[in-house]
């Protein structure tokens, strides 16, 4: 198939997010049950921006001279801006914070191990266990060991990022062909130096995918903390409006993380990009997929 | 002249594997034999003869299940820059430029930045590729990647220059480039020294148009030693002279491609 140029496939990208937003209208409009008296299953649009954004006032808490619902303010968009605003930021910091430390962790212990393959063959069964461990079993874990702050969120992040990450490592540089390292020895490369300048650039494309993957992890570990103790951040405003069947917030609050995951995503693309510009193409589309 | 302390002593070297079944398995059997420095020899034989294990026991990659490899006085217990290898598949580093990966070995020691550069630019220019010094691998073709890893051992000031089946994937003319630059680089040896070449094939003309002396393995064993003294360069065309004509009758009836009894045609 031939490749399409970079605007034609944004074209494309924006013509199907439309027609699922009209999808989505449709739906709403041939299915108008109710949950409760005046919350509609399926939302339509004209309900998302307007009643369902307003709602989100009464999460507002006051402060920033914007006054709550609490205190006698009516229903704003400021108040419901403020809201998302400052949640998302809370949701993010656990997000970033947890990738971050995660990915640090995984990578150094990954490449520690894969120094040598007794390393390797130590880590590998219990490697295997972690991976299959569902994430969200460790919740209650976590929560008793470190709390339900930022910290024990982070902490529980960062532990479900750190597994994929260490995996991906090891698998990374065993997936490294042997060739270039007999290259490497034979031209007079020391083991340190091999490890420099074969394997950490060799590891780079496998790298990619891994922390791409290791982000979803890092959403969902940050969402199922927050459906499961925490005060504050997006996860929370979806358990809140869960318990009151408000499907029309849980919906919005689901469409502003799939908003931010799609950022990221764009922007871990483009940095990661240059340093990939030696990877041949076909790697490369397998390491979007 | 010849300084028996530069040859390459091989002594009883075998080399045995296990195989998944439990079987052993002799890839090398109790082989001697001494090649003098400056040689261009040709290991040749049918796949599973035991010549690329050899290669990679000589290089260091691979150790002997027992006897002994001697290179430059010393022996060989791991790989080093004084013997550079040309793999069978394409080992330039995919991650580095051109002129990076010439530069590479020659950066490994500490060789200065000015020095590698223009050494990496004379051997880049003498294998063509001059043009391409800023290039990424994935924009070469795989005879170009050849050059690459050409360049790179004799840049790397390897005295013994191992090459396995270099050029078994490339095409008849850009083959017959290659052995060019080859022998162009070894007539033309640094201080006036020619390097000593091993050049593991199965192609029994590549064998004829580049070796001054032809060993031929069969089953893990050395089963023939030929010196070839047509004075080189030789070209596909000095193949229909006697000399090089009773070589290739020999060396393919070891090989099993023509039976004893047959009669040479012409004769």
């Amino acid at each position: 198939m031939k490749p399409l140029s970079p605007s034609r496939r944004r074209a494309i990208g924006l013509i199907v997010l439309l027609c699922l937003a009209a999808i989505w209208q449709l739906l709403s409009m041939i299915y108008p049950a109710e949950a409760q008296p005046g919350e509609p299953m399926i939302a339509g649009w004209q309900v998302i921006f307007t009643k369902t954004l307003l709602s989100l006032s009464d999460y507002w808490q006051g402060g920033l001279g914007v006054r709550s619902v609490a205190e006698g303010a009516s229903r704003g968009y400021a108040a419901a801006c403020l809201t998302l605003i400052v949640n998302s930021a809370i949701t993010l910091a656990r997000v970033l914070g947890g990738l971050a430390i995660g990915t640090l962790l995984g990578m150094i212990g990954g490449l520690a191990v894969s120094w040598s393959s007794w390393g390797r063959r130590i880590v590998n069964l219990p490697m295997q266990f972690l991976r299959t461990l569902p994430l969200l079993a460790m919740v209650p874990l976590f929560q008793l060991w470190f709390g339900t702050n930022l910290f024990g969120q982070i902490a529980f992040t960062a532990y479900g990022v750190s597994v994929i990450v260490f995996a991906g490592t090891v698998n990374a540089v065993a997936n490294i062909p042997a060739i270039f390292i007999d290259n490497a020895r034979s031209l007079g490369a020391s083991q340190s130096q091999i490890y420099r300048s074969v394997i950490l650039p060799g590891i780079l494309p496998g790298m990619r995918s891994t922390i791409l993957l290791a982000l979803g992890t890092a959403w969902s570990a940050v969402l199922g903390a927050e459906y499961l103790g925490a005060q504050s951040g997006l996860g929370y405003i979806i358990v809140y409006a869960q318990q009151f069947a408000y499907l029309d917030r849980m919906f919005l609050v689901a469409l502003v993380i799939l908003v931010f995951a799609a950022v990221f995503y764009t922007l871990f693309d483009r940095a990661t990009r240059k340093l990939l510009a030696w990877a041949p193409q076909t790697s490369r589309r397998e390491i979007a997929r | 002249m010849a300084n028996a302390v530069q040859d390459i002593q091989i002594r009883h070297l075998s080399r045995r594997f296990t195989r998944a079944d439990g079987q052993t398995v002799t890839a090398l059997d109790d082989l001697s034999v001494t090649i003098k420095a400056g040689e261009f020899v040709c290991l040749v034989g049918p796949s599973g003869c035991g010549k690329t294990t050899l290669l990679q026991m000589l290089a260091g990659l691979l150790r002997q299940s027992s006897g002994e490899i001697e290179a430059q006085g010393k022996p060989v217990l791991r790989p080093g820059p004084e013997r550079g290898v040309v793999f069978q598949k394409d080992s330039v580093f995919p991650w580095m430029r051109v002129i990076d990966n010439v530069e590479y070995g020659l950066k490994c020691r500490g060789v200065s930045k000015g020095e590698r550069r223009e050494r990496a630019l004379h051997y880049l220019e003498r294998v063509g590729l001059m043009q391409v010094a800023q290039a990424w691998p994935k924009e070469l073709s795989g005879g170009m990647l050849k050059r690459v890893a050409i360049a790179t051992v004799f840049a790397n000031g390897a005295e013994i220059l191992m090459l396995d089946e270099p050029f078994g994937a490339l095409d008849y003319v850009t083959r017959h480039q290659l052995h060019d630059v080859l022998l162009d680089l070894w007539l033309d040896g640094e201080g006036g020294r020619r390097r000593t070449v091993i050049f593991v094939t199965h192609d029994v003309d590549e064998a004829l148009i580049l070796a001054d002396r032809i060993l031929v393995f069969h089953s893990g064993r050395m089963v023939e030693d030929l010196a070839v003294t047509l004075p080189k360069p030789r070209s596909a065309d000095d193949l229909v002279l006697p000399e090089l004509v009773n070589h290739r009758h020999r060396l393919l009836q070891h090989m099993g491609l023509i039976r004893p009894a047959a009669a040479k045609p012409g004769q």
